[in-house]
């Protein structure tokens, strides 16, 4: 593959490593995210709070994994396609279902 | 490698014929899962008190040592490939081993949470959890499906790897790799999603 040539061993090595320690620490940042009270006056019962910044985090994580584990640093544009094109529709829905039916229940359906 | 495998680049796209087969079966798996998280999400806000009651019963200290067995495993997994392509073969047993026992960890668990759960009488069918816990029960065992179906090939080729010629298709290796990191993702979202992002503020609905 293209990376092995471009990097050395040693470099790809560290760049795995913070990617690993990027994945620990924002798992913990997004149990730590859930656990903080919001004003209920913010948005419950959909929580949209809580919600938008889990998605957040865990898009931060999907990034880190697909570029550098899955190598699409690197790849060929045809390979990103393949993956970004379904990764996007899956985050459209993601956050647009979530966003659409919080804010529904939240400020439409609750007087 | 025999010539009567189709792992070669593909001669208009330069591509590797086996990595683009990987990723056009990765986004049909993230469309498949796509579907159970859009029908969560409407289920999940249209019935936030009950999601929310299912929900508090999960173990979230277990769903972290899981989600701790996959991010490791995907690091192995990523370390064993670089280890192939570079050569190392000690090296390339050493991760993809570890990347195993980070896989069957993970059932390990799955499998604890799963009896503690049923051991409470916690089932899809039960009425009054029944929307939250087939949810729970379906993603994460389809997801404990695609587990399992990782570990096949994994175990094939790790002891395949102990022959004298050692394992020698890099580009199958790979595509598991793309697989398995697939599966990893897969728990990112589903983690917060089941156990986390859904507070639950008790019957009266307040804190």
């Amino acid at each position: 593959m293209a990376h092995g040539n471009d990097h050395g061993h040693g470099n790809v090595i560290k760049e795995y490593m913070k990617v690993f320690w990027t994945l620990c620490g924002l798992t913990a940042l997004t149990v730590i995210a859930a656990k903080v009270h919001f004003p209920l006056s913010w948005g419950t019962p959909g929580d949209i709070l809580h919600v938008t910044i889990g998605i957040m985090i865990a898009v931060v994580k999907v990034i880190a994994v697909m570029y550098i584990f899955m190598h699409l640093k690197f790849e060929n544009p045809i390979i990103r396609a393949f993956a970004y094109i379904p990764t996007f529709l899956f985050l459209v829905l993601t956050f647009a279902l979530n966003f659409l039916e919080t804010w529904d229940y939240t400020y439409v359906m609750v007087p | 490698m025999s010539a009567g495998l189709s792992l070669a680049h593909e001669p208009v796209t330069k591509i590797p014929s086996g990595k683009l087969a990987m990723w056009a079966f990765l986004g049909s798996e993230l469309m498949f899962f796509t579907g159970f998280f859009g029908a969560f999400i409407v289920l999940r806000n249209a019935n936030y008190d009950m999601f929310g009651e299912g929900s508090s019963h999960l173990n979230v200290w277990l769903a972290l040592v899981n989600t701790f067995f996959l991010i490791g495993s995907s690091l192995t997994m990523a370390l064993c490939i670089h280890n192939a392509e570079q050569g190392n073969r000690g090296k390339q047993q050493l991760f993809l081993g570890l990347t195993l026992v980070g896989a069957l960890g993970f059932l390990v668990v799955k499998s604890i949470e799963y009896s503690d759960k049923w051991a409470h009488g916690y089932f899809p069918t039960q009425d009054h959890h029944t929307l939250f816990y087939s949810f729970y029960f379906i993603m994460t065992g389809f997801h404990a499906m695609h587990v399992i179906a990782g570990i096949i090939p994994m175990l094939f080729m790790w002891i395949r790897g102990f022959s004298s010629e050692g394992y020698q298709h890099p580009g199958r290796l790979e595509a598991l790799g793309l697989y398995w990191h697939f599966v990893d993702l897969m728990w990112i979202f589903i983690f917060p999603a089941l156990y986390l992002m859904i507070p639950y503020h008790g019957a009266a609905g307040g804190h």
